[in-house]
């Protein structure tokens, strides 16, 4: 106990100290932060411009309706993007709709003097079918506003056209609202659906980062014991198993940190946002269980994973056949971030119940699930029941090829020659 | 009391036997040899005793009681495969080292300095381990495995990797060891490096003792019927079957056993028949001879009971 904790120590401190782990902690951050931010600052940045196109119709009346509607529009895009600013424009209307009209705009458009018109012709209309030409065709916002526009004011030309008041028209021509409203034993609880999917979609990828990048930590440093020679040093005053111990919980430990800097962090980062943002929060309504369960899942996951990673390490004499020989570990925690949107939509069918059980998954998905909607209490149980069955099992098998595996140098070991080493005193 | 007593301990990988019923005893306070060539089993055999792997078979006692891995913060053991955490420094190394052995911190921290300084490595305690050579490197494992004051030290093969300078400061280190009532086991195939310190010996060849005891009554059981010659010009006396058993030739100097009843004046003078005799003179085998010949023997007859 002493001695592994010693050791715990000593892993703990040496890698803390580095450069990589400042570096690691300060980038990370930076780097999620610059992957949200960024697009966002950038998507509203484009939409302050103001975009000069013409609108060719073959009536006044549609040509007007079009641009009052690209000027004031009803319909926002869509939900998702419902914080954006729409894309502003400044809209001149023509009836010419012959040929030569159609390449005078063309010319004007390829000069870079207009940014693009809207054909709108008799046939156009008849076909739904309209061009926007311009040279900037890959603004996507600007295609749904187009679109959005367009339909609504062919909608109101028609209905005007039946008689209909425009106050009528306009009426049935706002957006409705869809709350989604979750049923969670006997109270309603809302959420956003944008939230729900992120969320979870985070802490996932937390547990799914720090699992592969610290399991794979321990791999590393096994290896470097082993090529450097130490270990014969440290088996002449501790066991393989106190030192396979001490070296996971270090490790762990420093993943912990890791986690607990970038979480205080991101709270004093958020907070002016947080109070700006709180309508929208207050439909966020993250459970007990959620602040309960990311640590047992994170630090489950993580031991059963390190284990096998240590053991890779002690199989192997170089980083190249590491690379090789850690694929059969990786892969079940690469199948979990592919099943993870299916969790996430489907947390109540019969794949996500057994994935969400089975133990080289359930770290993340059951996770993902408790997240989502809480699962009954005995499914919880029940995964970290057999979680650490299959640990206990997971350490007793990977501490033996450890054992001989950091002694033996010299070529790869096939799978017999393992199974052989599992069965040595 | 012995302070290390192996009975019949084997230990075997698949088919291959490391070590067969190996049994020796080391008495405390004496300097004890495990000798045998490469691949002998010694290093199996020090790894049985410091319960880093475990026997197959037979008992291991240590300070007079089976072994316990409590016994282990009384041994100190200098592997035959060198190495440190590369990037941690120096003095803490020790520390971290020593205090896995049961020394508090600040007591660990007073005599890694000490023995820095004592060792003339004083100024390297705060460099990392990478910054410092190889041998700088050995010297630190040295300390390593003194620093928590044990009562048995292990040491396989630790002259290996050393200039004549630092191997003369390690040997009279080890001796104050030994005066200090310490007792040491060497591990090595280095016969004439561990010649002069060691009381007695177990010479192991194929996992198995075949040679065993106290090195003064074993070179006295040889008698002096070992030649050392130096010489100029042509060997052809060392082809006389009948008076020379075996010889070591060097080109101008050889040392040659006798066969048994034979007399040294014949060699003496079909030596100087051929050649220029420098230095004539009777000796007990050097433990190289007598590693060569028992080794060569065990080959022999093991070769022979394969034939039969």
């Amino acid at each position: 106990m002493r001695n592994t904790w010693l050791i715990l120590q000593r892993e703990y401190l040496e890698r803390v100290r580095t450069k990589g782990f400042i570096l690691f902690t300060v980038l990370m951050p930076l780097f999620i932060a610059g992957i949200i931010v960024g697009p966002a600052k950038l998507m509203s940045r484009k939409s302050s411009a103001v975009h000069s196109i013409v609108v060719v119709a073959s009536s006044q009346a549609l040509a007007d309706e079009v641009k009052q509607q690209l000027d004031n529009p009803i319909l926002s895009g869509s939900d998702d993007f419902d914080d954006k600013q729409p894309p502003k424009y400044s809209v001149s209307t023509s009836l010419d709709t012959s040929a030569a009209g159609q390449k005078a705009l063309f010319d004007r458009v390829d000069r870079g003097e207009l940014e693009g018109y809207i054909w709108l012709d008799d046939q156009a209309v008849k076909d739904r079918k309209v061009s926007y030409k311009t040279r900037e065709a890959s603004d996507f916002m600007q295609n749904v506003s187009i679109r959005t526009a367009v339909t609504a004011a062919l909608v109101q030309q028609k209905l005007a056209s039946h008689g209909i008041g425009n106050e009528e028209i306009e009426q049935l021509q706002k957006p409705l609202d869809v709350e989604t409203v979750r049923i969670d034993k006997g109270r309603e609880s809302k959420s956003g659906s944008v939230a729900m999917v992120m969320l979870p979609f985070l802490l996932m990828m937390m547990i799914y980062i720090t699992v592969i990048v610290y399991g794979v930590a321990v791999m590393r440093s096994v290896l470097e014991e082993k090529n450097s020679r130490v270990m014969e040093v440290m088996l002449s005053s501790v066991t393989a198993k106190e030192l396979m111990a001490g070296k996971i919980l270090g490790v762990g430990a420093v993943g912990l940190t890791q986690i607990l800097i970038w979480v205080a962090l991101g709270m004093v980062a958020s907070t002016p946002a947080a109070i700006a943002a709180k309508p929208y929060l207050a439909q966020l309504q993250i459970a007990p269980a959620v602040f309960a369960c990311f640590p047992i899942f994170f630090l489950l996951g993580f031991i059963l994973y390190s284990c096998m990673y240590a053991a890779v390490g002690a199989m192997v004499n170089s980083e190249e056949e590491a690379q090789q020989l850690q694929w059969p570990v990786m892969l079940p925690i690469i199948a979990c971030s592919a099943f993870a949107m299916e969790a996430i939509r489907h947390p109540n069918s019969q794949l996500t119940f057994l994935l969400s059980e089975f133990p080289l998954t359930s770290p993340i998905l059951m996770f993902v699930r408790v997240v989502v909607q809480q699962p009954p209490l005995w499914q919880i149980l029940l995964s970290i029941g057999l979680l650490l069955v299959t640990i206990y099992g997971a350490v007793a098998l990977c501490s033996r090829i450890y054992r001989v595996g950091i002694l033996m140098y010299g070529k790869r070991p096939t799978l017999p020659e393992i199974l052989k080493w599992i069965k040595y005193a | 009391m012995n302070t290390l007593e192996l009975r019949a301990v084997s230990k075997s990988y698949d088919d291959f036997k490391a070590v067969e019923q190996l049994s020796f005893s080391i008495p405390k306070g004496a300097v004890f040899g495990l000798l045998g060539p490469n691949g002998a089993g010694k290093t199996t055999t020090l790894r049985m005793m410091i319960g880093i792997t475990l026997p197959d078979q037979g008992e291991v006692f240590m300070f007079g009681e089976p072994f316990r891995r409590k016994h282990l913060e009384r041994v100190g053991y200098l592997p035959e495969e060198r190495g440190l955490y590369k990037r941690m420094k120096v003095l803490q190394t020790l520390v971290f080292l020593a205090r896995l052995r049961g020394v508090a911190q600040h007591e660990a921290t007073k005599r890694a300095q000490w023995w820095l300084d004592r060792l003339q490595l004083g100024r390297w305690a705060n460099s990392k381990v990478e910054e410092l050579s190889k041998g700088m490197q050995q010297k630190i494992q040295f300390i390593a495995a003194v620093l928590h004051q044990p009562e048995f030290v292990i040491m396989d093969e630790p002259f290996s990797g050393l200039d004549p300078a630092n191997a003369m400061e390690l040997k009279n280190v080890l001796v104050e060891l030994k005066n200090a009532g310490k007792t040491i086991l060497f591990s090595t195939h280095r016969m004439e490096q561990v010649e002069r310190l060691c009381d007695s010996i177990c010479l192991v060849n194929r996992g198995k003792s075949v040679l065993e005891g106290d090195l003064k009554q074993i070179k006295a059981g040889y008698g002096k019927s070992n030649v050392q010659l130096e010489y100029e010009g042509s060997a052809a006396f060392l082809d006389r079957k009948d008076i020379v058993q075996s010889y070591n030739d060097y080109g101008n100097y050889v040392e040659l056993r006798l066969q048994p009843g034979a007399d040294s004046q014949n060699v003496l003078r079909l030596a100087t028949e051929c050649a220029r005799v420098n230095r004539f003179e009777l000796v007990e085998p050097s433990l190289e001879a007598i590693f060569i010949d028992v080794v060569s023997k065990d080959g022999v007859v093991k070769k022979e009971g394969a034939n039969a």
